[in-house]
C-alpha cells in the first residue's frame, strides 16, 4: 500500500508536469541567449556611474561632495581642490581632484545623479560590471570620467559581443 | 552676554505665555526661555547689538490698562529691543512669517547661491535660515551684484564679497573682542563690504573667530578651503594643546585625518573662541614626519624594531637603579603621560635627573614663586580678569603667550573699565586698551621691577619688609632710567593707576632672562605689597600639570622636597656632555631648537652613551638618539592636561595613532611592568586613580569628575607640603 502512495503516485505527478512542459515547447521561451543576444532595458534602468563633461570638455563635477552627501550606501568619497588658470578642470573655483565609488556598495538608487548640482555623475545603462577582486570595484575618478562629452551615451552595447541592449518602449 | 544693568524682574507675554524676565533684557534672548528661537544673522550673545540684519523681526505691542493690546505698526527687531512691564511680543504670527520672507528675499538677492563649492554650505545660517523661514523660489530675474571672490584677507582667512550679507559679525569682533579693529566697512548701501584698512593684511592673533561666526560663507579658512564638506566630517571635543591655556576646541577629522580646529564653548577658559595658533596650529597632525615604528640603532643605521626588542634594548643599556639616567620632558604630555615618566626614571632607573624647564633660569620648586602649587603664585582664574580694577601687564606678550587672558582682560576694560597698565619691550596688542604702555630697553626687566617697587615705596602704597626697602631706597630713579629708559614719571603713573582690586601678569619666559629670578621676585614683593594677585604663568600646554606632579629634580609628586635633589636641565645636559650619565631619555619637542644654548644641547646628543628619543615627530634630536620610540599626539590618546590656572581637562582619543605609536603613559606602564616595579596599568584613568591618591591637589580628581568644564585644582597651601615634610 505505502508503495503506491509514497512512490509511484508522487513519480507520476511529476512525469505529468513535465510531460506538459514538453507539450509547449517553443513556445513562450524567456531564456535568451546572453551575451549573443542583451536583454531590453527600461528607460529608466540605472546602472554603472559617469562623471560626463560639458560640450566645451570640462568636467562637469565641481567637487561638492552633495552625493556622498545623499549617498544612503556612503560609497563615494570626493575630495576637492581648487582650479588654478594653468590648470583648469571644471568651470567656477573648485573641482574634484579624487572621486571614488564603491560599486560593492553601490544600490544603484540614483540619489547621487538627483542631488548632483550639474548633472556630473549620472547612472547609464552599462550593467555588466562583474569582476575578479574587491578592489576592481572601486571605481576611481579616471574610471568614471568619460573621455569626451557623451561618450556613453544610451543605449548599451555589450562589452563582449558589441549587441545592443535594446530600450524598451512598451 | 551684555552684563545687565538691573536685576528688577518684568512680565512679558510671548506668544500669549507670560514670563519673568530681568528688565532690560534683550527679546531674543528672553524667547529662549521658553525653548523659542528667533532667526538671526548679526546679532552675537557675545558682542553688543546692533539691528543691521532685519532677520529677527517680531511684532510687539503693549498690554493696555483695559486689557486690550496695543500692537506697533511695524515689527521691530527682537535683537535690539530691550524687555519691559506689560510687552507683547508674537514671534510666530503671519506678519512675522511674511516678513521673516521678504527679509530673506532681499538678503539672497545679491547673494550668489554658490552653495555647492562654499566652505559654509551645510553648516550655513543663511542655509538654514533660508529653509526654515525663507521663500522656496526666487523672483529675481536681474543681474546679481558681482564683487571679488577668494581674495585672500591673509594667510588663514579668505573673504568672498559677493556672500556677504553686511551683518557686521566680523567688523563688530575685531573692534570689541580681539580689540584689534582690522577689520571696517568700506562704501555705503548695497555696496558695502567689510575690508582692512587700505586692503592691507588682515593681522590679528585671533582671525580664525570671525571665519566661525561669519553667518555666510564670506569669510572662510584659507587652510579648509575645500578640503571637506561639514558632512563629509566627524568630530570629537578635544583640548588645544599648543599653549597653556588649554581652550576647548572640536577637532574635525576626516578618514582619520586632522581637517580642521573649531572654538568649543567653556565659560570657564575660552567663552567660544580660540586664537590662531590653536585654530591653525594643529597641521603637524598629519605631516609626513610623524614617527610610526620603534627604531633601534644597529651599527650606524636606524633600523625599525618591535616593542618588545625596543623595550629589551633600552633595559639592557641602562643599568636598573643605577641612577645614570636624565629625562627631559616637553609640556605636550599628558598628566598620565608625565606622572608616569618621573615614576619611570625614580622606580626603575633610581634617578632623580628629571626635568620639565626649558627656561634659562629655574626656580628651585620650593621657591614660592615656581609655578605648581605654591601659595604666593596664585594663578588666578582666567574667567576672573573680567572683574579686576587694574591690572600690571610685566613684560609679556599676553596674546601670545596667554591669548584667552588676553581676551578676558580686554573683556574687563571694555565692560568694568580695567586699568591696564603693560611694561613691555616690543610693540603689543594691549596697548590698543592699556591706560598706560611703557616701553623698556630690552633686557633691563630687573630694573624696571625696581623701579615699580620703588615708585610704589615712594607713593606709600606698598607694604614691603624693612631689608627690601632699605636696598631699593638706596637706588635713584635716575639710575634706574639709565639702564632701562622708564623716566621716574612713568613708574609713578603706573602706580597712580594700580589700585583697587587686581592683578600682575607675568610668565615663565621672564625665566629665560639672566636676570629673571631677581626681577620675578621684586616684582612679586611689587605686587605682594599692593596687595595684588601675583601670577607667573607657565607656558607649556601642561607645564603646570608637569610642577605639580612632581617631574622636578627636587621635588617628589606627593610634594615633598628632595634632600639629595637630582640634576635640572642644565645639569643634566652638562652631565651628559661629560658623559656622567650615561642615558638620556627625551620626551617629545626638540631641545635643540628650544633650548637657549644650542650648543650644549648638541654636546649633551652628542656624548651621551644612550639617548631614547621619544616622540611624535621625527627632529633634529632625533638624528643622534640610540632608540626612538614613536609616541602618540595629544589627540590620539585618552588623558588629562593641566592648564595655566590649575584646571585639569579631559582629552579622549579623537583620531588613530600613526603606524606603531604608543599613548606616553603606556610606554613608561610598560617599563616599569617589565623591569618589575609596577602593576600593570589597563586604562589612562588607572594612573589617574593612583595620581589622585599620591598627588595631594589632584586628590578630587577622577574622569568623571572632568565632564563639561574640567575642574580647578586647588592651590596647595604652604601646610600642606610641610605636612609632608613633618
Ligand atoms: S546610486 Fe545610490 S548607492 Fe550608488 S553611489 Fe549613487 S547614491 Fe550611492
Ligand atoms: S558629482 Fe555632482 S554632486 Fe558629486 S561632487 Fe561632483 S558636482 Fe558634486
Ligand atoms: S563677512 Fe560675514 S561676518 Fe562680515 S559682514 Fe559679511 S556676512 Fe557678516
Ligand atoms: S539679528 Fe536682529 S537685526 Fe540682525
Amino acid at each position: 500500500m505505502g508503495l503506491l502512495k509514497d512512490v509511484v503516485k508522487p513519480i507520476l505527478g511529476g512525469m505529468t508536469l513535465t510531460a506538459r512542459r514538453a507539450a509547449n515547447l517553443g513556445k513562450n521561451i524567456v531564456t535568451i541567449q546572453y551575451p549573443d543576444e542583451m536583454r531590453e532595458q527600461y528607460q529608466r534602468s540605472r546602472w554603472r556611474h559617469y562623471l560626463t563633461r560639458y560640450d566645451s570638455g570640462l568636467e562637469r563635477c565641481i567637487g561638492c561632495s552633495l552625493c556622498a552627501g545623499a549617498c544612503p550606501a556612503r560609497c563615494i568619497y570626493v575630495e576637492a581642490a581648487e582650479n588654478t588658470d594653468t590648470e583648469r578642470y571644471s568651470p567656477g573655483e573648485r573641482y574634484a581632484v579624487r572621486y571614488e565609488i564603491n560599486m560593492i556598495r553601490c544600490i544603484f538608487c540614483g540619489y547621487c545623479q538627483d542631488a548632483c548640482p550639474t548633472g556630473a555623475i549620472v547612472l547609464r545603462k552599462d550593467f555588466e560590471l562583474a569582476n575578479y577582486k574587491r578592489e576592481q570595484f572601486i571605481y576611481t575618478k579616471e574610471m568614471l570620467l568619460e573621455k569626451y562629452p557623451g561618450q556613453n551615451l544610451e543605449p548599451y552595447r555589450s562589452k563582449v559581443t558589441g549587441v545592443e541592449a535594446p530600450i524598451y518602449t512598451g | 552676554m551684555a552684563a545687565l544693568e538691573s536685576q528688577e524682574m518684568v512680565t512679558i507675554t510671548v506668544n500669549d505665555v507670560d514670563l519673568q524676565v530681568p528688565k532690560g533684557e534683550l527679546i531674543v534672548e528672553s524667547v529662549k526661555r521658553l525653548g523659542l528661537e528667533i532667526p538671526i544673522f548679526c546679532y552675537h550673545p557675545r558682542m553688543k547689538p546692533v539691528g543691521m540684519c532685519r532677520m529677527c523681526l517680531v511684532e510687539v505691542g503693549f498690554k493696555q490698562q483695559d486689557g486690550t493690546v496695543r500692537k506697533m505698526p511695524k515689527p521691530q527687531a527682537g535683537c535690539t529691543l530691550p524687555a519691559d512691564n506689560n510687552m507683547v511680543i508674537y514671534t510666530d504670527s503671519e506678519m512675522v512669517h511674511r516678513d521673516r520672507k521678504g527679509v530673506l528675499e532681499f538678503l539672497l538677492i545679491n547673494h550668489p547661491l554658490d552653495c555647492p563649492i562654499c566652505d559654509r554650505g551645510g553648516e550655513c545660517p543663511l542655509q538654514n535660515n533660508t529653509l526654515f523661514y525663507g521663500p522656496s523660489t526666487s523672483r529675481f530675474t536681474e543681474v546679481k551684484r558681482h564683487a571679488l571672490k577668494a581674495f585672500p584677507l591673509s594667510k588663514y582667512v579668505t573673504l568672498d564679497l559677493e556672500r556677504c550679507i553686511q551683518c557686521g559679525r566680523c567688523v563688530r569682533f575685531t573692534e570689541e573682542i580681539s580689540g584689534d579693529s582690522q577689520l571696517a566697512f568700506r562704501f555705503r548701501g548695497a555696496s558695502m563690504q567689510p575690508s582692512t584698512f587700505q586692503m592691507h593684511e588682515f593681522e590679528s592673533k585671533f582671525s580664525g573667530n570671525v571665519i566661525e561666526i561669519c553667518p555666510v560663507g564670506a569669510l572662510t579658512s584659507s587652510r579648509y578651503r575645500f578640503r571637506a564638506r561639514p558632512w563629509d566630517l566627524a568630530t570629537r571635543p578635544a583640548i588645544c594643546t599648543n599653549c597653556s591655556n588649554g581652550c576647548n576646541i572640536w577637532f574635525d577629522y576626516r578618514a582619520g585625518k586632522m581637517v580642521r580646529i573649531n572654538g568649543r564653548t567653556n565659560e570657564a577658559v575660552n567663552e567660544e573662541w580660540t586664537c590662531d595658533r590653536g585654530k591653525f596650529g594643529h597641521d603637524w597632525y598629519n605631516s609626513e614626519r610623524r614617527l610610526k615604528q620603534p627604531m633601534l640603532r644597529k651599527g650606524d643605521k636606524m633600523v625599525p624594531v618591535s616593542w618588545a626588542e625596543a623595550y629589551e634594548a633600552i633595559l639592557q643599556a641602562c643599568p636598573p637603579s643605577a641612577g645614570k639616567m636624565g629625562g627631559l620632558v616637553a609640556g605636550t604630555v599628558s598628566n598620565e603621560g608625565l606622572y608616569l615618566f618621573q615614576k619611570m626614571l625614580r622606580e626603575v632607573f633610581g634617578s632623580n635627573h628629571v626635568d620639565y624647564r626649558w627656561t634659562r633660569n629655574r626656580l628651585s620648586s620650593s621657591h614660592p614663586l615656581s609655578v605648581g602649587a605654591n601659595p604666593s603664585n596664585k594663578l588666578t582664574p582666567i574667567a576672573a580678569y573680567e572683574l579686576f580694577d587694574s591690572a600690571l601687564i610685566f613684560a609679556t606678550a599676553l596674546a601670545d603667550e596667554q591669548p584667552m587672558i588676553y581676551l578676558r582682560l580686554r573683556k574687563g576694560w571694555s565692560s568694568k573699565g580695567t586699568k591696564v597698565v603693560v611694561f613691555a619691550d616690543r610693540p603689543v596688542e594691549e596697548k590698543g586698551f592699556a591706560a598706560l604702555t611703557v616701553h623698556y630697553r630690552p633686557g633691563s626687566e630687573d630694573h624696571v621691577a625696581e623701579g615699580l617697587l620703588k615708585a610704589g615705596l615712594a607713593a606709600g602704597k606698598v607694604m614691603v619688609p624693612g631689608e627690601v626697602r632699605e636696598k631699593i631706597e638706596a637706588l635713584s630713579f635716575d639710575r634706574i632710567a639709565s639702564f632701562c629708559d622708564v623716566t621716574e614719571g612713568q613708574f609713578r603713573q603706573a602706580v597712580d593707576l594700580l589700585s583697587g582690586t587686581g592683578v600682575v601678569v607675568s610668565s615663565q619666559s621672564l625665566l629665560d632672562l639672566p636676570e629673571g629670578v631677581k626681577t620675578l621676585e621684586i616684582l612679586a614683593d611689587f605686587s605682594n605689597g599692593l596687595g595684588f594677585d601675583f601670577n607667573c604663568y607657565a607656558l607649556g600646554a601642561n607645564d603646570e600639570g608637569a610642577a605639580r606632579l612632581g617631574v622636578l629634580p627636587d621635588r617628589l609628586p606627593n610634594g615633598r622636597p628632595l634632600a639629595e635633589p637630582g640634576l635640572d636641565t642644565a645639569g643634566i645636559l652638562d652631565a651628559a656632555a661629560r658623559a656622567r650619565i650615561s642615558a638620556l631619555w627625551v620626551v617629545e619637542g626638540d631641545p635643540i631648537s628650544r633650548y637657549h644654548e644650542k650648543g650644549d644641547v648638541v654636546l649633551a646628543l652628542e656624548n651621551v652613551d644612550f639617548l631614547i628619543y621619544q616622540g611624535t615627530l621625527a627632529n633634529e634630536t632625533a638624528n643622534y638618539a640610540s632608540v626612538i620610540l614613536p609616541m602618540e599626539a595629544p589627540a590620539e590618546q585618552e588623558g588629562t592636561y593641566t592648564n595655566v590656572e590649575g584646571r585639569v581637562q579631559r582629552m579622549i582619543q579623537v583620531v588613530q595613532e600613526p603606524g606603531d605609536a604608543k599613548q606616553a603613559w603606556r610606554i613608561f606602564g610598560e617599563i616599569l611592568l617589565r623591569s618589575g616595579h609596577s602593576k600593570p596599568y589597563f586604562s589612562a584613568s588607572e594612573v589617574m586613580e593612583e595620581i589622585a591618591q599620591v598627588v595631594p591637589s589632584f586628590g578630587e580628581v577622577t574622569y568623571d569628575r572632568l565632564e563639561g568644564e574640567g575642574l580647578h585644582l586647588p592651590l596647595a597651601t604652604s601646610t600642606d607640603v610641610l605636612s609632608e615634610v613633618n
